[in-house]
C-alpha cells in the first residue's frame, strides 16, 4: 500500500515536472545581425529615451559604478540575490542580436530571446501594457547605445528556485495580460497618467505588497505599500500615512522636484526614479501621473493642505524641541535640529519637517533608518541639498532611540518594534569608523 | 595658609619683593625693556649688553620700535581669556602708550622667560604689579629722555598716548626712540619706589576695549596647534592602550591596515620618560589614512589590574579612606576639633560625591614634532611648557637646550593642556622615524587619553552647641590628585607634615568662622593609579565647594534658619578671616558683601511659582591667598514627574578687585558660570573598567545653546588688587542649583551631575 | 577624483569618494579655518556651506558633493567683513575661537532661513554648534546684531 502511494506521488511529480517543462517551452527567436544605429529615426530614438527614463531602466540595469545599461545590479529578494542583465547592443553579452520581435516578447511576456523565462523582478507584467509603438521606440533607443561587453552574472538563488522553467509556473499563477487595468475611462490626462504609471513606470512594482511567491497583491491591498530593497515604499492608496493628504499639486511637485515642504524629500530608489527617470518625461506626463495617483489615493481634487493637520504636526515639532530627558531628544537637538527645525505655521522646503514625512509616519522604519545612517547625496532628493549619513556617529541603539523618540513625539502612530535589530540589518558594511 | 609658593615663586609672585633689576636698552630697530636676572650686576653692566646677551629674564620683554609700535611679549597661553590684551593693557596704561600702537606676541619657550604656565586664574593677578612697575619705569625713562631732547626739565613734562609734552612742545615716543639714548637701569629697590599711578589716573585698565585676538577668530586666520604643518610631515594616530599606566604591548597586527591607501607603518613607542606606556602610533600620509588605518591595526596588550577598576570602586575606596582617621594631610587643624565633636549638643554629617568630568576642549589633542638643526621643535598649544619640557628632554634623551616648544593658540585649555603628555608620543614617533610627525587624536582618542577630573568623595561634619551655634567643623575630601601624579615636588605640607595637593582641597579652607576647624585632604591612591587625574577648570573647588555650600544649606535648614542669614552670621570677618594685604584686604567681609548683593539682585526671600526655588552659594575662588569673592543665586524649576531640573536664571556677583579688561572679565564669568551649569546638570561620565564611558558627543552632553539660562553678572567696584577670574564662577553654580532644587521641591541631591533619576529618587525621601 | 567649487574656484582632488570633506579642505586644500571637533557631526566646528547651506564637513564624503559649491569661513566674505563677522567682533563673541568658524557658518544659514530669528530659532538651529568655552550669550547677541544689520541693509537696497 505504502509503496503504491509512493509510486503515485512520484508519478504525479514526474508528470508535473514534465508538464511544467512543456508549459515552459518557448521557442528561441533567431539572432539577427545587430542593426546599425542609422537604421533608427532620431525622433524615434528620442522618444525611446524618454520612455526608458520613465521605466528607470538605467536604475536596475546599471551596477553601482558600472556602465549604463550593462547590467549586474544586485537585487536582493526574499528568494536570493539576482543580477540585472546587460541591455546594451553588445551581441555577445547584451541584446545586440535581438530582433525587435524578441525585444517585444521579452517586454510583454517575460521571455528571453533564447526562449528562457525571465524572473519576475523584470516587471514584464507592467511592460505588458506598453504599446507596440512605444516598444518600437524603446528598442530603437537601446539598439543605438554604445555596446558594452559585460557577461551576465548568475543569480545567487538556491535550487530549485533557480530553475528558469519554474518561472512558467509562476506566470501561470500570477501573470495576466492587462492585469492592472482599466487604464482608461476618465479624462485624457488621467488615461495618460494611468498608462504611464501602470505600464512603463510600473509604480506598483515597488508600492504594492507581494505574496509569498513574490507576486504583487491585487485587489484592495494593491498599492498598499511595501519594503523594497530595504527601503520603505509607502502606500499609494487611501492608507497612505502622510498627515497631509497628497493632492495633484503636491504629487506633481514631488515627482518633478524630488520633494515638497509638506511631504518631504525623496530618498533611495525613489530619488533615482525621479531624477534619473521621470525627469526625462515632459512635464505634462509627470503631471498626468500626479493626476492619476492623486485619484488613486482618493484625493484627486483636494485643494490646499488642511491647516489642522499641519498645525498639529508643527505643534508636535515645537513641543519636542523643549528640554526633555530622553537620550533620543538630546541626539536630535545636537545632530538634527540645525537642519530640520522649523518655525510654524509652514515648514520650509529646505528644512524637511520630519513629522510630515512618510518615512516617519509609515508602518516600516526602513527609509528613516537608511537616511539616518547613509544620508542623501547632493544629487539626490532635492538636488543641491544634502544630508550626511550618521552611520559612524551613532550606535545601533542610538539610531533606534532617535527613531523611536521621533516616532513617539512627532506622530500619533504606534511605536515600531525591534528597531535596534532593524538598524543593525541596514547598517551595511562600510569603511572603518574614523571617530571612535 | 595654602601656599603654592613652590610653583608660583619661580615666577613673579607679587607678594614677594622682586629681586630682579629692570633694564632698558638698545635692540634691533628700537629699544627693549626687560627684567634682568638677579645674577646680572647693575649698573656695572650696560643694559644693551644684557639684552644682546639675552640675559634678561622672566615674563617680560617689551620692544618699542622706531615707528612707535610697542610689542609686548606674552608668555601666557591664549585659550579664550584674551590674556594678551589684559596684560598689555596693564603695561600700556602705566607706560602712557597709545593703545593703537600696541601689539602682542605669544612667545616660544626659552629659559629666559622663567616659568611658563597658564592656569589657576593667575595670569592677571601675578602680572599686574610687575607689569605696572615696568610700565612706570618705561614711562619715566621716556619722559626723561623726551625732556632732554626737548630741552626742558623732566618735571615739566607729562606723557599721554605715546607723546611726551611740555606745554605746547611735544615729542612722540617714536621720535624719542629714533633720536634718543634710552639706556637705563633700575635696581629692584629703585623699581619698587617708582610712582605707580593712582587708580583714578588709569586710562586703559578698567576701560573696555576690543580684544586683540578676536578678529582673527572670526575669519579663519587664527592658527591653532592643529593647524601646524611642516613640509614632509607624516600623520600619526595613537592606539590608546586599555589603561593609562599599566599597559604593555604584546603584539601588533597591522595586516588589515595595509589595505588603507596611504598607510605606512605602526610603531611601538619606547618611552624613557614613561609618559605613554603601551603606546602604538599608526603612521600614514594623511590624517584620514592615519585615522582609518588605526581602526584596523590590532594591538594586543598586557594590562595591570587597573583594567578592571570602575567609578564605583574609586568612590568606595575614597569612602574607606575617609573612614580611616589617620589617612591624609591636615590642611587646617585647629585645636579642639575632636573635643567639640566628642559630645556636641547636636551635629550634622553628610557625604557628597562628584562624577568624573571630561575636559572636552573642542580642539582634540595634537602635536607636531621634528628635529631641525639639532633642535627638537614641538609645535602645539600648551598651558604649562615648563612642566613638560623636562619630560620631553628625558623622552628624547637630549639636553635641555635642544628642545623648544613653539606656541600656538589653544582651542580650549580648561586645564587639559597643563598636562603636556600628548607632546611626548609625537616627539618619540618623530625620533623613531627620523621624520616630522603630526600626531592627531580623534575625539575618542582625546577623551580616552584625557586626564579627566577625578571622581571625589567628601564628608562634611558640623557640631553645634545648645544654642544652635556652630562650634566645630570638619571637612574630609578624597579624590585623585593631579599634582601628586604630575608635579609632586610642588606639593606643600600639611599640619601633620604630610604633603597635599592644593588643587584637590582648596576651597575647604573657607572664610566662615566655624569654631574649631579641620580640613583633611586624602589622596585616592586607586584613582591615581587607575588613571591620570587632571586639573580641570576650577580644580579642587569644583568639588570642595559643591560639598561645602550644599552642606551650609543643609546646616541652615537643620537649624531652621535662613541659608543666607546662616552664611552671613559665619562670615563675620573676625580672627583668621579678617583678611590681609595685599590680596585679601577685607577678608570675609567682602564675601559677605557679594552674598548680600546677589541675594538682593536674585530676589532672595520673594515668592515664586510652584516647584520653583532659589538657591544660594558663595565661594572665595581658587585660593585663600588670592580670593575672588563670588556669590550666586540660582532660580530653578523642577519637573516633579520627570525629575528634570531647569535653570531659569543665575545671578552672580563678583568682587575680583581691580578689573583690567571689563568685557573680557564678563566673558570669563559667563563662560565659567555656564561651565558650572554644565557640570551640575549636563556633563559627568563614569570610569568603567579602566576607561571613561563616554567618548564623544553622542553620549557626552555638555551644555548647548538651548540650555543657557538668563545670566546676570555684576562686578563689585573695587580698586583692590586684581585677582583671578577664569574659574571662580564655576564652583558656586552647582551648589546654588542643588540648593534651589531643595527649595523648589524639597529634594536634596548630594551628587553632581544631578540626573533626573536622582531628583526623582530624592523626591521620595523625606526632606 | 572629485571636482567641486571651493570659495568660488573650481578644484579637483584625487581622493577616494568616501574621504570626509573636512580633511579635503584642511589637509589637501590647506584651508585651516574649518575645524575638527568631534568627527561625528555633533559639534559643528567643521561647518561649511554646500550651495549656501550649512553642512557638517566631517561626515560629508567628498564624493557626495561632486559638482557642488562649497564655501568655507575663508570664503564667506572676501574681506572677512560679512555682517556676521562684524557682529561677532562687536559682541566680542569668541573666547578660544575654535568653534567660531563653524558658529558663523551655521549662523549664516540660520539668518537665511530666519532673517529675524527668535530665541527658540537660535536655540534649535545653533543647537548643533557646541561652544566648549560656552560663549553662548555673546553668540546669541552677535546673531541678533547681524540680523538687525542685514535687515537694515536690505531695506536700504
Ligand atoms: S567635527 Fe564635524 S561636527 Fe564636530
Ligand atoms: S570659543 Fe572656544 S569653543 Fe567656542
Amino acid at each position: 500500500m505504502f509503496k503504491r502511494i509512493v509510486l503515485v506521488v512520484l508519478t504525479l511529480i514526474v508528470l508535473a515536472v514534465a508538464g511544467l517543462f512543456a508549459l515552459a517551452y518557448r521557442r528561441a527567436i533567431p539572432p539577427v545581425t545587430p542593426p546599425v544605429a542609422s537604421a533608427f529615426a532620431p525622433d524615434l530614438v528620442a522618444r525611446g529615451e524618454i520612455l526608458a527614463g520613465a521605466g528607470y531602466c538605467a536604475t536596475c540595469h546599471t551596477a553601482k559604478g558600472g556602465q549604463p545599461y550593462a547590467g549586474g545590479y544586485a537585487m536582493v529578494t526574499p528568494f536570493g540575490t539576482i543580477y540585472s542583465t546587460n541591455i546594451t547592443p553588445d551581441p555577445a553579452t547584451g541584446i545586440g542580436n535581438w530582433s525587435e520581435e524578441a525585444f517585444r516578447r521579452a517586454m510583454h511576456d517575460g521571455v528571453s530571446r533564447d526562449g528562457s523565462h525571465l524572473f519576475p523582478a523584470f516587471p514584464y507584467q507592467h511592460f505588458n501594457q506598453v504599446t507596440d509603438d512605444d516598444i518600437k521606440a524603446l528598442y530603437a533607443f537601446f539598439m543605438t547605445r554604445a555596446p558594452v561587453n559585460a557577461p551576465a552574472r548568475q543569480p545567487d538563488i538556491p535550487f530549485p528556485l533557480n530553475l528558469r522553467a519554474l518561472q512558467a509556473g509562476w506566470k501561470l499563477l500570477f501573470f495576466r495580460d492587462n492585469a492592472y487595468g482599466p487604464i482608461s475611462g476618465k479624462s485624457p490626462e488621467w488615461d495618460r497618467g494611468a498608462y504611464l504609471a501602470e505600464g512603463i513606470a510600473h509604480c506598483s512594482a515597488c508600492h504594492s505588497p507581494r505574496n509569498a511567491l513574490g507576486a504583487e497583491d491585487t485587489g484592495s491591498s494593491r498599492y498598499g505599500g511595501a519594503v523594497v530593497d530595504s527601503w520603505y515604499a509607502p502606500p499609494l492608496n487611501a492608507s497612505n500615512p502622510a498627515p497631509i493628504a497628497w493632492n495633484v499639486d503636491e504629487l506633481y511637485s514631488y515627482l518633478h522636484n524630488g520633494g515638497t515642504a509638506l511631504h518631504g524629500v525623496a530618498a533611495g530608489s525613489m530619488s533615482q526614479v525621479i531624477h534619473q527617470g521621470l525627469s526625462k518625461l515632459p512635464d505634462a506626463d509627470v503631471h498626468a501621473i500626479a493626476v492619476y495617483m492623486a485619484d488613486r489615493m482618493g484625493h484627486g481634487d483636494q485643494g490646499a493642505a488642511p491647516d489642522a493637520a499641519l498645525a498639529k504636526v508643527m505643534t508636535a515639532a515645537t513641543q519636542s524641541s523643549l528640554p526633555q530627558t530622553a537620550p533620543g531628544a538630546a541626539i536630535y537637538a545636537a545632530a538634527c535640529a540645525s537642519c530640520h527645525y522649523n518655525r510654524g505655521p509652514t515648514p520650509l522646503l529646505v528644512r524637511p519637517e520630519l513629522g510630515l514625512n512618510s518615512a516617519l509616519t509609515g508602518t516600516d522604519p526602513s527609509t528613516l533608518i537608511q537616511v539616518i545612517l547613509h544620508g542623501i547625496n547632493a544629487d539626490e532628493g532635492l538636488p543641491g541639498l544634502m544630508m550626511p549619513g550618521f552611520a559612524h556617529s551613532f550606535s545601533d541603539a542610538q539610531v533606534a532611540e532617535l527613531a523611536n523618540w521621533l516616532r513617539q513625539n512627532r506622530t500619533d502612530q504606534a511605536p515600531w518594534p525591534d528597531l535596534e535589530k532593524k538598524v543593525a540589518e541596514l547598517r551595511k558594511p562600510s569603511p572603518p569608523d574614523t571617530s571612535k | 595658609m595654602n601656599k603654592f609658593s613652590k610653583l608660583r615663586d619661580q615666577d613673579l609672585a607679587p607678594a614677594s619683593p622682586s629681586r630682579r633689576a629692570f633694564i632698558i636698552g638698545a635692540a634691533s630697530s628700537g629699544f627693549m625693556m626687560a627684567f634682568a636676572r638677579a645674577s646680572v650686576l647693575l649698573p656695572s653692566t650696560s643694559p644693551s649688553s644684557v639684552i644682546a646677551g639675552q640675559r634678561y629674564e622672566p615674563n617680560l620683554w617689551v620692544h618699542i620700535d622706531v615707528d612707535g609700535s610697542i610689542t609686548v611679549n606674552i608668555i601666557r597661553a591664549e585659550m579664550g581669556q584674551h590674556v594678551g590684551t589684559s596684560l598689555a593693557r596693564i603695561l600700556a596704561d602705566e607706560l602712557e602708550a597709545d593703545w593703537s600702537a600696541v601689539r602682542i606676541r605669544h612667545v616660544d619657550t626659552d629659559p629666559k622667560w622663567g616659568t611658563m604656565v597658564t592656569g589657576g586664574s593667575w595670569s592677571v593677578w601675578q602680572s599686574f604689579p610687575v607689569l605696572s612697575q615696568a610700565g612706570a619705569a618705561g614711562r619715566i625713562a621716556l619722559i626723561e629722555e623726551g625732556a632732554r631732547l626737548l630741552g626742558v626739565p623732566a618735571s615739566a613734562c607729562i606723557a599721554r598716548n605715546s607723546v611726551v609734552s611740555a606745554g605746547a612742545r611735544s615729542i612722540t615716543y617714536a621720535q624719542i626712540v629714533q633720536r634718543g639714548n634710552l639706556t637705563r637701569s633700575y635696581s629692584a629697590d629703585e623699581l619698587a619706589k617708582l610712582p605707580i599711578k593712582p587708580p583714578a589716573e588709569r586710562r586703559l585698565v578698567g576701560v573696555d576695549t576690543q580684544a586683540i585676538d578676536i578678529p582673527d577668530k572670526t575669519d579663519g586666520k587664527a592658527i591653532y596647534g592643529i593647524d601646524a604643518q611642516v613640509e614632509g610631515m607624516l600623520f600619526g594616530r595613537p592606539k590608546i592602550p586599555p589603561t593609562r599606566n599599566g599597559s604593555r604591548v604584546v603584539s601588533v597586527d597591522d595586516s588589515a591596515a595595509k589595505a588603507v591607501k596611504g598607510y605606512l607603518r605602526s610603531i611601538v613607542l619606547d618611552d624613557p620618560s614613561n609618559t605613554v606606556p603601551g603606546w602604538v602610533v599608526v603612521l600614514a600620509d594623511s590624517t584620514v589614512a592615519a585615522f582609518r588605518a588605526a581602526e584596523r591595526v590590532k594591538v594586543t596588550w598586557q594590562n595591570d589590574d587597573t583594567a578592571s577598576v570602575s567609578e564605583q570602586d574609586v568612590l568606595d575606596h575614597g569612602l574607606k579612606l575617609i573612614k580611616d582617621p589617620k589617612a591624609g594631610s591636615l590642611v587646617v587643624d585647629d585645636a579642639g576639633v575632636d573635643e567639640a565633636f566628642a559630645k556636641p549638643a547636636s551635629m550634622l554629617q553628610q557625604s557628597y560625591t562628584t562624577a568624573s568630568v571630561l575636559h572636552f576642549q573642542l580642539e582634540p589633542l595634537n602635536a607636531l614634532a621634528f628635529e631641525k638643526d639639532g633642535v627638537w621643535e614641538i609645535h602645539t598649544g600648551n598651558q604649562w611648557q615648563s612642566l613638560i619640557l623636562p619630560t620631553l628632554v628625558k623622552a628624547l634623551g637630549v639636553s635641555e637646550d635642544k628642545v623648544v616648544m613653539r606656541t600656538y593658540l589653544l582651542g580650549g585649555g580648561f586645564g587639559r593642556r597643563l598636562n603636556g603628555d600628548y607632546t611626548v608620543p609625537a616627539a618619540l614617533a618623530a625620533k623613531a622615524l627620523g621624520k616630522p610627525v603630526k600626531l592627531m587624536f580623534t575625539r575618542a582618542d582625546d577623551v580616552r587619553f584625557d586626564s579627566f577630573r577625578s571622581p571625589s568623595v567628601q564628608r562634611v561634619s558640623m557640631a553645634f552647641d545648645g544654642n544652635g551655634k556652630v562650634i566645630a567643623m570638619q571637612h574630609d575630601a578624597t579624590a585623585g590628585w593631579p599634582t601628586l601624579v604630575m608635579a609632586a615636588a610642588l606639593m606643600p605640607k600639611g599640619k601633620n607634615g604630610q604633603p597635599y595637593d592644593p588643587f584637590a582641597i582648596s576651597g575647604a579652607d573657607h572664610w566662615y568662622n566655624v569654631g574649631a576647624h579641620r580640613v583633611r585632604a586624602i589622596p585616592n591612591d586607586l584613582a591615581n593609579r587607575a588613571f591620570r587625574p587632571g586639573w580641570l577648570r576650577s580644580v579642587g573647588p569644583g568639588w570642595t565647594n559643591w560639598a561645602l555650600e550644599s552642606f551650609m544649606d543643609e546646616a541652615a535648614h537643620k537649624l531652621g534658619v535662613d541659608p543666607l542669614q546662616f552664611r552671613l552670621s559665619l562670615l563675620d570677618g573676625s580672627g583668621a578671616n579678617a583678611g590681609s594685604s595685599p590680596n585679601a584686604v577685607g577678608g570675609a567681609h567682602r564675601q559677605a558683601a557679594v552674598l548680600k548683593r546677589a541675594a538682593e539682585l536674585g530676589g532672595w526671600g520673594g515668592t515664586l511659582p510652584a516647584d520653583t526655588g532659589l538657591g544660594i552659594a558663595t565661594t572665595f575662588g581658587q585660593e585663600r591667598d588670592m580670593p575672588t569673592w563670588v556669590a550666586c543665586v540660582a532660580r530653578v524649576r523642577v519637573d516633579r514627574g520627570k525629575g528634570l531640573v531647569q535653570v531659569e536664571k543665575l545671578v552672580l556677583v563678583v568682587d575680583a578687585g581691580t578689573i583690567v579688561h571689563p568685557d573680557g572679565a564678563l566673558a570669563q564669568m559667563e563662560g565659567a558660570a555656564l561651565w558650572g551649569v554644565s557640570m551640575a546638570l549636563h556633563e559627568g561620565t563614569e570610569f568603567q573598567k579602566g576607561q571613561v564611558r563616554d567618548t564623544n558627543l553622542d553620549s557626552y552632553t555638555p551644555l548647548r545653546m538651548a540650555d543657557v539660562p538668563e545670566l546676570q553678572v555684576e562686578f563689585m567696584p573695587s580698586t583692590e588688587a586684581s585677582v583671578g577670574l577664569g574659574e571662580p564662577a564655576t564652583t558656586v553654580v552647582a551648589p546654588a542649583i542643588g540648593n534651589a532644587v531643595f527649595a523648589a521641591v524639597g529634594a536634596r541631591v548630594r551628587h553632581i551631575p544631578i540626573r533626573p533619576e536622582a531628583v526623582l529618587e530624592a523626591l521620595k525621601k523625606p526632606a | 577624483m572629485s571636482q567641486f567649487q571651493l570659495n568660488g574656484r573650481p578644484v579637483t582632488v584625487d581622493l577616494d569618494d568616501d574621504t570626509p570633506l573636512l580633511w579635503v579642505i584642511r589637509d589637501t586644500l590647506k584651508l585651516t579655518g574649518t575645524k575638527f571637533g568631534c568627527g561625528i557631526g555633533m559639534c559643528g566646528a567643521c561647518t561649511v556651506h554646500l550651495n549656501g547651506r550649512a553642512i557638517r564637513s566631517c561626515i560629508t564624503p567628498v564624493g557626495a558633493i561632486a559638482g557642488q559649491s562649497i564655501t568655507t569661513i575663508e570664503g564667506l566674505d572676501p574681506n572677512g567683513r560679512h555682517p556676521l563677522q562684524k557682529a561677532w567682533i562687536a559682541a566680542q563673541a569668541p573666547q578660544c575661537g575654535y568653534c567660531q568658524s563653524g558658529q558663523i557658518m551655521q549662523a549664516a544659514s540660520l539668518l537665511k532661513d530666519f532673517p529675524n530669528p527668535s530665541d527658540a530659532d537660535i536655540n534649535a538651529v545653533m543647537g548643533g554648534s557646541l561652544c566648549r568655552c560656552m560663549a553662548y550669550v555673546r553668540i546669541r547677541k552677535a546673531i541678533k546684531l547681524a540680523a538687525a544689520d542685514l535687515q537694515g541693509a536690505t531695506v536700504h537696497e
